[in-house]
């Protein structure tokens, strides 16, 4: 493998900084939140109109990862009890924004939950693991565990309940898929890794860029929108490397990687979208409490 | 172009396979997804507007929802035709190919700007009078002139050979890059041209005479990548900031839908200069482009 790790390892404290810099960024829009989470609290109580228009979304994308999970999900009963929630007064009474921040923090919940068990397999977190691979789940981990912690302050400056638990929805499925990995070769397992790193980065992104247009508080839509790109960014690295490691090319996962050696359409497999999709968003109430 | 032959064991075949289901998904869900929200957007606008003025807003929305979809159909040759059904095909198009699309640049004069260090363009659609979404989304298309410019002046840099020899993956980069660059700036100016206004085809008239003097300094892949990271970065910026601006929400999906592929752009070029992919957990606003870059 050739990789300098010194540099690496600069590269990654110099993103650090970066890091807290764009965290110390982050508490000015919070900080507005508070305040208008205040202002709202003391008004009037929720739009039914904005509620009713919410839970026809929801229920629209409900219908759209029922399809896509196929039969294991609605075996559970969980499409159905969630219907049945989206439907019912407890939906009606709680501010859609924070019903919206709560599944953004139960996605980031079964993010970082996910890249830690995949930390914990030997070629992906351990010693046999590509350095940058292993670079890049501990570093995505950091950033889903920054994510919540935005979602779920921002939830309580509305006067909402902090979500500490994964998206319900989600959670079959990625258990599924570990199940599958704990019995693969390292090779197989690897790429079944990035298969479900990237279908939960995907869900992320296309959840965050459906909820801009469902949130109706500015900094909780500032919040989100500065998070959504983060997650993209992590979609189009895994595409990279999954194609590279479905190309029989794993060593060529450098940083940077050998760019003379890679295929012409190896330049365009990370962002295979003028125009990101939101056909896998989770409803926007999923991960609601 | 001058290029290494690849050696890697990872086919053309395979890429392209492994694209081929999101390209139809692409084209299946998403497309028309964006192609309602752009016409809705078509006429929040004009409700705004009408709200303001006052009149009949119910015949007015008919109408204009007619025309945009008539306008969308692409009949018309030149900027003038630019239409969302033509930037909705060329997205298609773009994710899997974009190889003819170094000379289809939307704006010739944009592209001769960055290519010579000249001045910027003017004219194209700026003084309009414009304000609210519709100076945003002015503002947005002469960005994207901007982000075209910048690629198709380093495609036409590394084709006369001034770049010393560009793998590949690199030419795939640029011109599927610049051809994405080319469907969000067709889709603002869809809207433009359907709220009766006439299409942007002038660069950022702020932002240009930096990627100019950057250009001018470029002598290889390398300082090329870094440009363009420059600008891509502006722009997911400034799309996110203008997240915050816009009213319409059928404009905030669209915007939200750009701007993630643009930060996606940026990870690939950090990737490639050896720069960690993804340094922020947060993106920020602090390179965001003003909507008064557009000239009422």
């Amino acid at each position: 493998m050739e990789i300098d790790e010194t540099a690496l390892n600069g590269l990654i404290e110099q993103s650090r900084d970066t890091h807290a810099d764009a965290l110390r960024a982050a508490q000015e829009p919070l900080a507005d939140m508070v305040d208008l989470g205040r202002q709202t609290r003391a008004g009037s109580g929720p739009d039914p109109d904005e509620g009713r228009a919410f839970a026809s979304e929801n229920r629209r994308r409900l219908a759209a990862v029922a399809k896509r999970a196929g039969g294991l999900l609605a075996g559970t009963g969980l499409i159905a009890a969630i219907a049945d929630y989206i439907g019912g007064p407890a939906f009606a009474a709680s501010g859609t924004d924070v019903q919206v921040l709560q599944t953004a923090s139960s996605i980031e919940v079964l993010a970082v939950s996910t890249y830690k068990t995949a930390l914990g397999l030997p070629y992906i977190g351990g010693s046999s693991a590509n350095p940058v691979i292993k670079t890049f789940a501990t570093t995505t981990m950091s950033q889903h565990a920054d994510h919540l912690a935005a979602f779920q302050s921002a939830t309580k400056s509305l006067g909402g309940t902090e979500q500490t638990k994964p998206d319900p929805a989600f959670v079959p499925v990625v258990d599924k898929a570990v199940t599958a990995i704990t019995k693969a070769s390292p090779s197989a397992g690897a790429l079944l890794v990035v298969a479900l790193a990237l279908e939960l980065e995907n869900i992320a992104a296309e959840t965050y860029v459906n909820n801009m247009s469902l949130l109706s508080d500015a900094n909780a839509k500032k919040v989100t929108a500065s998070i959504m790109g983060v997650e993209a960014q992590h979609v189009a690295i895994l595409l990279a490397v999954q194609a590279l490691l479905k190309g029989g090319a794993g060593a060529d996962i450098t940083l940077p990687p050998p760019v003379a050696k890679l295929p012409a359409a190896a330049g365009s497999v990370g962002f295979p979208n003028a125009f990101y999709p939101t056909t896998n968003a989770a409803p926007a109430s999923q991960g609601a409490m | 172009m001058s290029a290494n032959e690849p050696v890697s064991h990872l086919s053309e075949a395979e890429l392209r396979a492994m694209t081929a289901d999101l390209d139809a998904i692409h084209h299946d869900l998403t497309l028309p997804a964006l192609k309602d929200s752009l016409a809705e957007w078509t006429e929040d606008i004009h409700a705004q507007g009408d709200a303001g003025r006052g009149g009949d807003a119910g015949q007015r929305l008919l109408f204009d929802r007619r025309r945009f979809l008539t306008r969308a159909a692409g009949t018309a040759g030149g900027v003038a035709g630019i239409a969302l059904l033509a930037a909705c095909s060329n997205s298609s198009s773009s994710s899997s190919s974009a190889a003819s699309s170094a000379s289809a640049s939307a704006s010739a004069s944009a592209s001769a700007s960055a290519a010579t260090g000249s001045a910027a363009s003017t004219g194209g659609g700026e003084g309009q009078a414009l304000s609210g979404d519709l100076q945003v989304v002015a503002m947005a298309a002469s960005l994207e002139n901007s982000g075209i410019a910048t690629y198709a002046a380093g495609i036409k840099a590394a084709t006369a050979g001034k770049l010393g020899t560009v793998p590949p993956a690199v030419v795939t980069f640029a011109e599927t890059a610049m051809a994405q660059h080319k469907d969000h700036m067709q889709a603002w100016n869809a809207v433009l041209t359907a709220a009766g206004k006439k299409p942007v085809t002038a660069v950022d008239p702020v932002v240009q005479p930096t990627i100019n003097t950057a250009f001018a300094k470029v002598t290889n892949v390398t300082g090329l990548a870094e440009l363009a990271l420059m600008v891509e970065n502006i722009a997911g910026e400034t799309y996110q900031n203008g997240l915050t601006v816009i009213k319409s929400a059928a404009g905030i999906k669209t915007a939200a839908s750009i701007q993630p592929v643009e930060f996606q752009h940026a990870a690939i070029l950090s990737f490639v200069l050896g720069k960690y992919p993804v340094p922020n957990a947060f993106t920020g606003v602090s390179l965001a482009r003003p909507p008064s870059d557009y000239k009422v």
